[in-house]
């Protein structure tokens, strides 16, 4: 094959295709998705669990060091997973499209954003959730646009509003509304993904 | 008939590759062999050709002791390309 007196058709059809079959592999982008969202829905819920029994023990001191212990704990178990996943996914990867970069960058700086987020918290001494649903929702909202993906858009817009709901309520159940968040932003539109054909 | 057309570009085969790279940061050789379904000794010389042009770079690496070739285009083949677009919608849409 290679034919050099090509129609400009031709021509067209050739780059067309081209650009067709170099779109973002959805199904990766969903693992990272679904193992932020199964972490971040367990360590949410595993943090209501832990806020109720010891408020029901009044050891109100007792609180922020378990909870800030939890979301540790399985932030560094999410984070062991990744690496372990980026190392297989990079091994087999045969194209770095400029979309995966992208949407990799968006999240770098989301997770450095959460980061700082959290010490900004810890020193003001207020509750991190607010703040750490609407990196989310910026940072998953901004992915689906880029991937042109609605249910990611919507899941990543519902962040937004978990965020807004999450000054309503008291410390415990802001855990049971960021385990919802987390589901409706990273959980279903993680399996969307994964369903979605390439 | 399509004089003003970079022949470097107005090749099936080349123009494959080129429209490839255009969308990616970095393409191995053998997932270009499998799209074109061209042979790869065939791609190789195209390669070669692009390379030499300044149109594509390419990199030379390992992976698990077998040797991996990655592609990706420079500026001066981004520029090549699109003048080559350009050039090719006025064939498409004459005024």
């Amino acid at each position: 094959m290679d034919k050099n007196n090509l129609t400009p058709e031709e021509s067209f059809n050739i780059i067309n295709k081209a650009i067709a079959n170099f779109k973002m592999n959805y199904k990766e982008g969903a693992k990272t998705f679904l193992l932020f969202g199964w972490i971040l829905t367990l360590a949410s819920f595993s943090n209501f669990i832990i806020l109720k029994i010891l408020h029901s023990k009044e050891a109100y001191e007792l609180m922020g060091f378990y909870s800030l212990g939890n979301w540790v704990v399985f932030g560094i178990i999410a984070f062991i997973f990744l690496f372990f996943m980026e190392r297989k996914t990079n091994k087999d990867k045969k194209v770095y499209s400029h979309l995966d970069g992208y949407v990799k960058n968006i999240w770098i700086v989301a997770a450095a954003s959460f980061f700082i987020a959290v010490l900004i918290c810890i020193k003001l001494e207020i509750a991190p959730p607010p703040i750490m649903l609407l990196i989310a929702g910026i940072a998953t909202t901004t992915s689906g646009l880029l991937i042109k993906f609605r249910p990611l858009i919507i899941g990543g817009m519902s962040f937004f509003i978990f965020s807004i709901a999450t000054t309503f309520v008291s410390n415990e159940n802001i855990a049971l509304i960021v385990g919802v968040a987390t589901i409706c932003g990273y959980l279903i539109p993680g399996y969307f993904l994964k369903s979605a054909k390439e | 008939m399509y004089q003003d057309l970079d022949p470097l570009i107005h090749s099936q085969l080349r123009l494959a590759i080129i429209s490839m790279l255009v969308c990616s940061k970095k393409v191995e050789f053998t997932h270009i062999v499998e799209e074109t379904n061209a042979a790869a000794g065939n791609i190789s010389i195209q390669i070669k050709k692009l390379k030499e042009a300044g149109y594509i770079k390419v990199e030379k690496t390992f992976k698990n002791n077998y040797p991996k070739t990655m592609l990706s285009i420079t500026d001066k083949g981004v520029k090549a390309f699109e003048l080559y677009v350009n050039e090719l919608k006025k064939y498409i849409t004459p005024k």
